[in-house]
């Protein structure tokens, strides 16, 4: 609060109080001077006009310093004005006042209850504005809709003012948070390639020089890898579900797989696939992963490779694992045991697409899916 | 025989000097080394390696200037480009100018020092990854219009394309050499000549583009 306070939006605020009291401050010196004849001590009202003059001075500098605008300048402010106010009492006389002269502070007055509103907020401007009011009904003594008026007036400027008030910290805030947010955003930017310049590149360096060594070394060296893997993955941030109209990528959807034991290939540029036929070629690779990690050693490589082609999408998954006898495969899925399969070939099917799979003892599974593009619209 | 004369270009030190003392401990004599593609390219000039290491993510200039870089300066000089993370695109710009192989930087030491000596040999070392790129690239501009005549468009024979889709889906030459009954050097040549034909396209395009535009070919005399 403080911050929002010394900063931006609350600066010219005062600056228009100051340029406030000032122009009060001559409507008021020219009141006196017409009035001057009919008050009862004349010769007391240039005193007090001068203190005003010199309390107008001073507050101006006052509220230019942040740091002073707090309780006993406001406080003071506040005395020092309804001690002017009051003065009328002597200087133009009870009849007078009751007769409808003017106080020797009319307009002027008002001032030290905005400087209360924009510091204290609406709170403290409506307890200075009750103040002042009160003050000024006592010093007038007549009670009519028209004394009453002023006094209301005052008190709903300060009440919106404190408002405003409250509305620019708020904005001055949102602002802030703002500014910070993008600077964080930039800062994680940086950071990610700050970690593409060392961090990735020290640990690929370790895997490489440990990769050959046995025992402890070398599975540090595999660790190493995995996280250069995954923290590639996370500092390339590519936005996998970011729509191309209704389309999505294919190929960002299946980037997300890459790891250190598994390798995605596919062409440069984006492959175009509906939505609808992209998730579910997606659910199928990962199906088809799955596979891989239940019924492979830990360690097997994977390749999943993507071909554009004008009228079909062709994914293939191929491990280098065990691999399966092919009648075993065959008999399998023909007792309906292969559910792993099934969800695969089913999700194929669904997509008027068909699959593949080749397998030898050794030789590892091949899992090609290929699905027709939609028809372009 | 004289050592293979090697230069590795990586902007990273500790990098530089782990793949020096490698390529040192196996016997290959580390020319120079360097952090910038500018100053290596100045280097190269000078210090005339056979075989140029290069990371494809320098903080001077792209990999494709490097190349041409390199290539202007020494015509003949092998380069195996490497890189820490998959940026397809600029991978493939640089093995369409002229890089004679490519390995992740993730690759095991053994896997590096093969794709080092391959290189020397003049062999091209393809990744699963490239080949796709490949193999995508060639697909594209089956598709895309042609700029001029369409028997200008490079085409890849069926053998070609068999063995680049059997080398994107991981399988090692010897594998590939194997199911299609072919020896390893015919499975090499296919694989070379597939990376030939793209490099020859983008020469072409190159300097079909500078003609069309007023400027002469690169290394070439303006015509009078």
């Amino acid at each position: 609060m403080a911050d929002a306070r010394n900063s931006g939006l609350q600066a010219p605020l005062w600056r228009a109080i100051a340029i406030y009291r000032l122009a009060a401050l001559a409507y008021a010196a020219f009141l006196v001077v017409s009035n001057v004849s009919e008050y009862v001590r004349p010769v007391l009202a240039w005193p007090v006009l001068a203190v005003m003059a010199a309390w107008t001075i001073f507050t101006t500098y006052a509220y230019a310093d942040p740091a002073r605008r707090r309780m006993p300048l406001l406080v003071a402010d506040q005395l020092i004005t309804m001690g002017a106010l009051t003065a009328s009492i002597w200087v133009v006389g009870r009849s007078g006042l009751e007769a409808g002269l003017p106080t020797l502070a009319v307009a002027w007055h008002v001032a030290p209850v905005i400087c209360c509103a924009v510091a204290g907020g609406r709170r403290g401007g409506i307890a200075a504005a009750l103040a002042m009011g009160a003050t000024d009904l006592v010093v007038r003594a007549h009670y009519d809709q028209a004394a009453f008026t002023g006094a209301v007036l005052m008190l709903l400027a300060a009440i919106a003012v404190g408002n405003l008030v409250r509305f620019a910290e708020v904005a001055q805030q949102r602002l802030e948070r703002a500014i910070e947010l993008e600077a964080t955003t930039r800062e994680r930017e940086r950071l990610a390639r700050d970690i593409h310049d060392s961090v990735l590149q020290v640990l690929a360096l370790v895997k490489r020089r440990g990769a050959g060594l046995d025992g402890e070394a070398g599975e540090l060296a595999r660790l190493a890898g995995e996280q250069e893997a995954a923290l590639r993955t996370l500092v390339a941030g590519r936005q996998p579900a970011d729509p191309i109209g209704d389309d999505l990528d294919l190929m960002a959807l299946l980037q997300t797989y890459a790891s250190a034991d598994v390798t995605v290939s596919g062409p440069a540029g984006a492959v175009r696939l509906p939505a609808r036929t992209a998730k579910e070629l997606n659910a199928a690779v990962a199906a088809a992963l799955d596979n891989v990690v239940r019924h492979c050693d830990p360690g097997t490589k994977v390749y999943l490779f993507v071909e554009d082609e004008p009228a079909e999408v062709v994914v293939t998954v191929r491990d280098d694992g065990c691999g399966i006898e092919p009648d075993r495969l065959a008999q399998a899925e023909a007792q309906g045991r292969l559910g792993v399969v099934q969800s695969i070939r089913g999700r194929v099917t669904d997509l008027g697409g068909r699959v593949r799979i080749v397998s030898a003892p050794g030789e590892g599974t091949e899992v090609e899916m290929t699905v027709p593009r939609a028809p372009i619209s | 025989m004289s050592a293979i004369r090697v230069m590795v270009v990586d902007d990273h030190p500790m990098w530089r000097e782990g793949v020096s003392r490698d390529l040192t401990a196996a016997g290959y004599d580390v020319v120079a080394t360097s952090g910038e593609g500018r100053q290596a390219v100045r280097i190269a000039a000078a210090a005339r390696p056979d075989v140029v290491v290069l990371d494809l993510q320098l903080p001077d200039v792209s990999g494709v200037e490097v190349i041409n870089g390199l290539r202007a300066e020494l015509p003949g000089v092998r380069i195996l480009m490497l890189s820490a993370s998959g940026e397809q695109q600029d991978v493939l710009d640089a093995m369409k100018a002229g890089a004679t192989g490519y390995l992740l930087k993730s690759a095991g030491q053994a896997e590096f020092l093969d794709a080092v000596s391959r290189t020397a040999a003049g062999d091209t070392v393809f990744t699963p990854g490239l080949a796709g790129l490949v193999l995508g690239e060639f697909r594209r501009l089956a598709v895309a219009p042609a700029a001029g005549a369409r028997d200008e468009t490079p085409k890849l024979t069926e053998r070609e394309t068999e063995v680049l889709r059997l080398v994107a889906k991981g399988l090692s030459y010897r594998q590939i050499a194997e199911r299609l009954v072919l020896s390893h050097r015919t499975v090499q040549n296919h694989v070379q000549n597939t990376l030939g034909k793209l490099q020859l396209h983008n020469r072409v395009e190159l300097t079909r583009y500078a003609l069309q535009n007023g400027l002469a070919p690169l290394g070439e005399d303006p015509a009078p």
